[in-house]
């Protein structure tokens, strides 16, 4: 991988990560419709990825370092006192419920079935299949929007009527959590589905994004953290790899910064159009060799 | 009935702990991808966890005084 590859690679992953239309499917096609000759079964590039999910992570750490301030804090208060009384630390709680599924299948199931859908075809595929996955969301927002306010004319009123983060089920943040096996499969976006799960859930949008935020940042980091030693493994060039983690960093901040604001009142239906567009042209590029 | 959910919540922070020191150990070998490692720490570490979100559990199940 050449230097210019490691950089575009890094503001890929960084802006990919956090919208909702899959960095792993992007990471997967792109370098296949491009050309591009690294493989990715080569010994660097798995510090490559990590320290790409570290810069990301960073990014999510900076954005909201004072709320993950409050959460650790709540989280310590409710688990020594075995009792919720404050909003960070039911929000505590919850991330904590909502990261234990993640986590259990991301440990069992996540090389496996990376290692089975890891072609380019299949990434565009389940691209597709994520687009489709967007509409179906907001298609059912869209009722749950008609059945509790069918009065309200504007977006930002339509909005008011869901819930913050705080105000989700324990239920409910489990199964978000557990959704977010689904982006092992390239293709598939991690923020898209908790996204879309936190509106089946009854939250705003804008809400929605945030707790998916939330959610990804300790599994990010933990997966980024777990794989650190791999770093010091001969021929890795560090220094190019950092400054790819800094420009993943970076686009993780501005998207994140974009997505909170765009959620205000925007819905997810263009990135799902996106998705179906971009999915079905790389099955073009890539079947006919352009 | 309160008190022995805590219990048992317990005891399974127990078992857990002890899962994740066999998987650190590398004697335990079920479901990981690379079985001639001499230390599976992505495993051990999720076990250490759960073990902590159990007693967590715990502390939340228990009949409280005030």
């Amino acid at each position: 991988m050449t230097f210019a590859q490691a950089l575009f690679m890094g503001l890929l992953q960084g802006a990919t990560e956090l919208f909702p239309v899959s960095s792993l499917g992007h990471s997967v096609i792109i370098p296949s419709v491009l050309h591009w000759q690294f493989k990715q079964s080569d010994p660097t590039f798995v510090p490559f990825l990590v320290l790409l999910h570290l810069g990301t992570a960073g990014a999510l750490l900076v954005l909201y370092r004072q709320e993950w301030i409050a959460i650790i804090r709540g989280f310590v208060t409710a688990a020594m006192r075995g009792r919720i009384t404050t909003e960070p630390e039911r929000l505590a709680m919850l991330l904590l419920t909502g990261t234990i599924p993640a986590g259990i299948l991301g440990v069992f199931l996540e090389n496996r079935i990376k290692s089975l859908f890891a072609s380019p075809y299949v990434a565009a595929g389940f691209l597709i299949v994520n687009g489709f996955l967007l509409l179906g969301f907001e298609l059912l927002r869209r009722r749950a929007e008609q059945r509790t306010s069918p009065q309200v004319k504007t977006r930002a009123e339509q909005e008011e009527s869901f819930a913050a983060a705080e105000r989700i089920s324990f239920r409910a943040a489990a199964l978000i959590g557990a959704c977010q096996a689904l982006a092992f499969l390239p293709g598939i976006s991690r923020s898209g589905v908790t996204i879309g799960g936190g509106l089946l859930a009854g939250l705003r949008h804008q809400e929605a994004a945030r707790f998916s935020f939330l959610l990804a940042t300790p599994v990010i980091l933990a997966a980024g953290l777990v794989e650190v030693p791999q770093l010091f493994a001969t021929g890795v060039p560090v220094g190019e790899y950092v400054a790819a983690a800094i420009l993943s960093g970076v686009a993780a901040y501005a998207s994140a910064r974009f997505l909170l604001r765009y959620f205000r009142s925007g819905r997810l239906d263009p990135y799902g159009w996106y998705c179906i567009a971009a999915g079905a042209a790389s099955l073009v590029l890539l079947t006919f060799r352009v | 009935m309160r008190d022995r959910l805590a219990v048992a919540l317990v005891i399974l922070a127990v078992a857990f702990a002890v899962i994740a020191g066999l998987y650190y150990e590398g004697v335990l070998q079920i479901a990981v991808s690379d079985s001639h490692a001499a230390h599976h720490i992505t495993h051990a570490i999720l076990f250490a966890v759960l073990a902590v979100a159990s007693l967590i559990a715990a502390n939340f199940a228990r009949e409280k005084t005030v």
